[in-house]
């Protein structure tokens, strides 16, 4: 049987070569050769419609991030998108797919595909061309990229004006002063090649921000396979897929941080009075979700302080 | 032929339906380009971009390109090759006529349901743009009206040919 | 794979029987998804398709420049254009169809594509030619080929394309068009001097003068000063393309109004026609999209990239099957939806080739460099027989000039044309020169 995965990210992109192409070949081992897993060339659509190509069986699999549509889904995912959440990619992942698709049914909230993984990337930084974040009154004014969901709203609260655009967009945008910065992890200063147009790369404890990733397969498709081949492909799927990706993202951050060494950016950690700024803002928005999940049946803050003992970054 | 009293009403109907569509078309453009200016200024004078610009410019290219689209088919503005000229055959021809015109009809019924049922499902879920919360549906529901009367107007004037 | 191969075939049958390109590659490409998979999936593909391919910030410049170029051609620059050109060549033979080529390429530098490059050239261009005694075959040749310069010189909406297909900087590949697109007016002058040469008959050997008014100097300067705008806003970092696109139709806008001339009326059909323009260009990008869908669901760019890896041959020598397969694509190919349909295939299969240790082992100048010789490819395409569109924009405006003729009078300028792609294949830096 071959399912048919449509990727969007470039063919070369670390998450394509060293999780996609790796898992569709471990698929086909634990299935001893039953299911195979072909990646296209090309997607069948534009990023964000990727969940919905594998929910209505226009493609069999395909991954992407719950924050790519602004809709009513993926209400508990964002659990994933916080302040402070994990300082590896690595720890981050596998907490967030033990927790999300545990306590939170992250299963309930993808409705017409199989489950088949979650991941985040590694902490997400604060990147400027204009100063240096010392004090909380130095975001005001500040016109900064963000991807949207959380951060978006964090960095409005910080006095500072959100652009939304493609990340393929970042460098024209930066290079003609549309925007003075952006939030990324690490790896996409090189990967992005925006090293030329930053100046100020602020780290902070767990990441200001993070983006939850999924893996989806068609349920229709998924129920057509034996007993036998779901367990083999859950087996590496879920908690083994979450530790591969946030592998990959590390080694990846790990990379850009040597590269961005060599750079004249300054990198450095944000400021105590910062990062307090950041965590009032946090745990107010955190409320405000934790009480949306509330009326869903769920209890989010008992999952956040889950996630981020698990991380070891709670405090 | 149809009589030329018998031409008055549907013209005049189609008449104004471009005349409207056209105007239509002509605000957005303008809006278009106003929209970039505007933030150009904004950026430049007052370092102050406007809301929402990148997903308002795409909205208005989506409303620009559906509000054009009828005008266009009525017009026989799709690019189409003239081979068939050289063979002078006129069974070939009257063929070419037909399967052209199903074609186009058949295309655009059925391009405006598929899109309908797209819209259909961004409203179920609840799908707004980024910034400004616009809810996205509308544009598919309006790009499915366009098809529909695309292939209505394509319909009308194949009639007419015949 | 063989299902691909159905699926060209039964496109160009379609396309034969005057199915509009764009349904037939819906009608293809939707049929062909629901056979490799099934008509549910076909049918949401489309609407999904449809939809987010309209919703595109890049290709929001479309209509801009769309727009930029219409209220050019009401501002009536193109007869300054020709007007300045024809008095400095009047003395030569074949002066006239000489200017038509640099007034083109002026034109070309205002205007992002090639067929209202063409319509509005031979409005100007064509009457003073026929006066002058000019073989219809040398005047509609020089003007549909000087057309083609429209989406090589900068703004392009070729380009545009390319780089919303590939990912490639769009102000970077302006800037690369640059010097190619003059190259091209160069190789086409020589074209004219050789045919004039060979074939003294076509042309009298030198032409009135024509005064060159205020106005004309005025409007040549306007031209100038707009391309100044976009290319040194773009080049120096001050607008994204997007916001040159809307800078420079509002400064048309501006030109149209002060040249005189501009009517409430004349304003509202150029919007009118911009976006009918804009609606047929992007009902083939859904089409090319969906089809395109079907093309790669069915193996065809793995299965072309697998052969051409295993045949191990150097990376020109694939380079120079490619342009082969382009060209004779281009014949009976229109030229949007051969860019959209081969650039997908092709572009993995590029990027994976070694070119050695020069300025190509940069692999974001592969990128922009072969965006260069697709644009090229696609300019002989526009004037290659059967299904030459710039010849047949010169067929419309001009009814009474038969088809063999116009082909016959392309010769000369589809030779310069393999002569240009030769060159730049073999010297990459003419293109990446400006960089
Ligand atoms: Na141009
Ligand atoms: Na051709």
């Amino acid at each position: 049987e071959e399912l048919v995965l449509s990727s969007w990210l470039p063919p070369k992109h670390p998450v394509v070569t060293q999780v996609m192409t790796p898992w569709a070949e471990s698929v086909e081992e634990a299935t001893e050769g039953r299911v195979t897993v072909r990646i296209l060339p090309k997607p069948l659509g534009p990023p964000p419609a990727h969940y919905d190509l594998a929910a209505d069986g226009i493609a069999d699999i395909t991954y992407g991030l719950h924050s790519f549509t602004k809709d009513d889904r993926f209400l508990r995912s964002r659990i994933g998108q916080f302040s402070f959440i994990g300082d590896t990619a690595t720890d981050a992942s596998k907490a967030y797919w033990d927790v999300y698709s545990g306590p939170l049914d992250a299963q309930e909230e993808h409705a017409d595909t199989k489950l088949l993984g979650l991941f985040v990337h590694g902490p997400g930084m604060f990147h400027n061309n204009q100063r240096k974040i010392e004090t909380p009154e130095d975001f005001s004014g500040l016109k900064i990229r963000t991807p949207g969901g959380y951060i978006a709203g964090l960095s409005q609260d910080l006095d500072i004006t959100t652009q939304f655009m493609g990340p393929g967009e970042v460098y024209e945008k930066l290079s003609r002063g549309v925007i003075d910065g952006v939030t990324f992890p690490m790896e996409a200063l090189q990967a992005f090649k925006l090293t030329d147009h930053i100046k100020y790369s602020m780290k902070v404890p767990g990441g200001i921000y993070n983006t939850s990733w999924f893996l989806v397969m068609n349920e229709n498709r998924w129920d057509g396979l034996s007993d036998e081949d779901k367990a083999a492909i859950e087996k590496v799927s879920g908690a083994a897929l979450a530790e591969m990706a946030g592998r990959v993202w590390d080694a990846a951050d790990s990379n850009g941080a040597s590269y961005v060494a060599d750079t004249e950016i300054e990198v450095y950690d944000a400021p105590p009075a910062v990062v307090d700024a950041i965590r009032a803002i946090a745990e107010k928005r955190e409320a405000e979700w934790a009480a949306a999940v509330q009326d869903t049946g769920f209890d989010g803050a008992a999952a956040l302080a889950e996630l981020r003992s698990q991380t070891g970054v709670s405090d | 032929m149809p009589d030329e009293s018998t031409q008055p009403a549907p013209s005049r109907l189609w008449l104004g339906v471009k005349t409207i569509l056209g105007l239509a078309c002509v605000i957005v453009l303008f809006a278009l380009m106003g929209l970039i200016c505007v933030d150009v200024v904004a950026r430049y004078f007052f370092n102050s971009p406007i809301r929402g610009a990148y997903e308002l410019t795409e909205i208005f290219l989506a409303v620009l390109i559906f509000l054009a689209l009828p005008l266009t088919t009525q017009a026989r503005g799709h690019i189409e090759v003239e081979l068939l000229n050289g063979l002078k055959s006129r069974f070939l021809d009257s063929l070419a006529t037909v399967v052209a015109a199903l074609s186009t009809i058949g295309v655009f019924a059925i391009l405006s349901y598929v899109v309908w049922e797209h819209a259909e499902k961004l409203a179920s879920r609840g799908t707004v743009t980024n910034s400004l919360e616009l809810p996205l549906a509308t544009i598919g529901y309006l790009a499915a009206l366009s098809c529909a009367l695309s292939a209505v107007l394509f319909f009308l004037q194949s009639l007419r040919r015949i | 794979m063989i299902e691909s191969l159905i699926g060209f075939a039964a496109l160009f049958g379609l396309v034969l029987l005057r199915v509009p390109v764009a349904l037939a590659m819906i009608m293809v490409g939707t049929a062909g998804f629901a056979y490799m998979r099934n008509w549910s999936a076909a049918l949401n593909l489309l609407g999904g398709a449809a939809f987010d391919t309209s919703l595109s910030f890049t290709l929001s410049v479309i209509p801009l420049f769309i727009f930029m170029g219409n209220l050019l051609t009401i501002s009536g620059v193109s007869q300054s254009l020709f007007s300045t050109a024809h008095h400095l060549l009047h003395r030569m033979r074949g002066g006239l169809a000489m200017a038509s080529i640099v007034a083109c390429g002026g034109f070309s530098a205002v205007c992002g594509s090639s067929l209202a490059t063409a319509a509005t050239m031979s409005k100007v261009a064509m009457p003073s030619m026929r006066k002058a005694g000019y073989a219809d075959s040398l005047a509609t040749g020089s003007i549909a080929a000087g057309g083609t310069l429209g989406i090589l010189i900068p703004p392009s909406v070729i380009l545009i394309i390319y780089g919303l297909i590939t990912e490639a900087d769009i102000g970077k590949l302006f800037v690369a068009g640059v010097i190619p697109g003059l190259i091209g007016v160069l190789f086409y002058l020589a074209a004219v001097y050789t045919a004039v040469l060979l074939k003294p008959q076509l042309a009298p050997s030198g032409a009135e003068d024509h005064q060159v008014t205020r106005r004309d100097r005025l409007g040549v300067l306007a031209v100038l000063g707009l391309f100044i705008v976009i290319m040194a806003g773009i080049y120096g970092g001050f607008f994204t393309p997007t916001e040159a696109a809307g800078i420079g139709a509002a400064t048309a806008l501006l030109i149209a109004v002060l040249m005189g001339g501009l009517t409430v009326g004349k304003l509202f059909r150029a919007g009118v026609d911009c976006a009918k323009t804009t609606a047929m260009i992007f009902a083939i990008i859904i089409g090319a999209e969906v089809f395109s869908n079907f093309v790669s669901y069915a193996g065809l760019p793995d299965a072309i990239l697998d052969w051409v890896t295993s045949l191990d041959v150097n990376a020109y020598v694939v380079m120079l099957v490619l342009v082969l397969i382009y060209v004779l694509l281009g014949a009976v190919l229109e030229s949007l939806s051969m860019i959209l349909l081969t650039v997908p295939i092709f572009f993995p299969l590029v990027t994976s080739l070694d070119f050695g240790s020069g300025i190509l082992s940069d692999p974001e100048m592969v990128v922009i460099w072969f965006g260069i010789i697709v644009v090229v490819v696609t300019e002989i395409s526009l004037i290659s027989p059967p299904i030459g569109l710039n010849v047949f924009v010169l067929r419309s405006v001009l009814p009474d000039v038969p088809l063999p003729t116009m082909f016959a009078g392309i010769l000369p300028f589809w030779v310069a044309d393999l002569l240009r792609l030769a060159l730049l294949i073999a010297v990459p830096g003419l293109c990446l020169l400006l960089l």
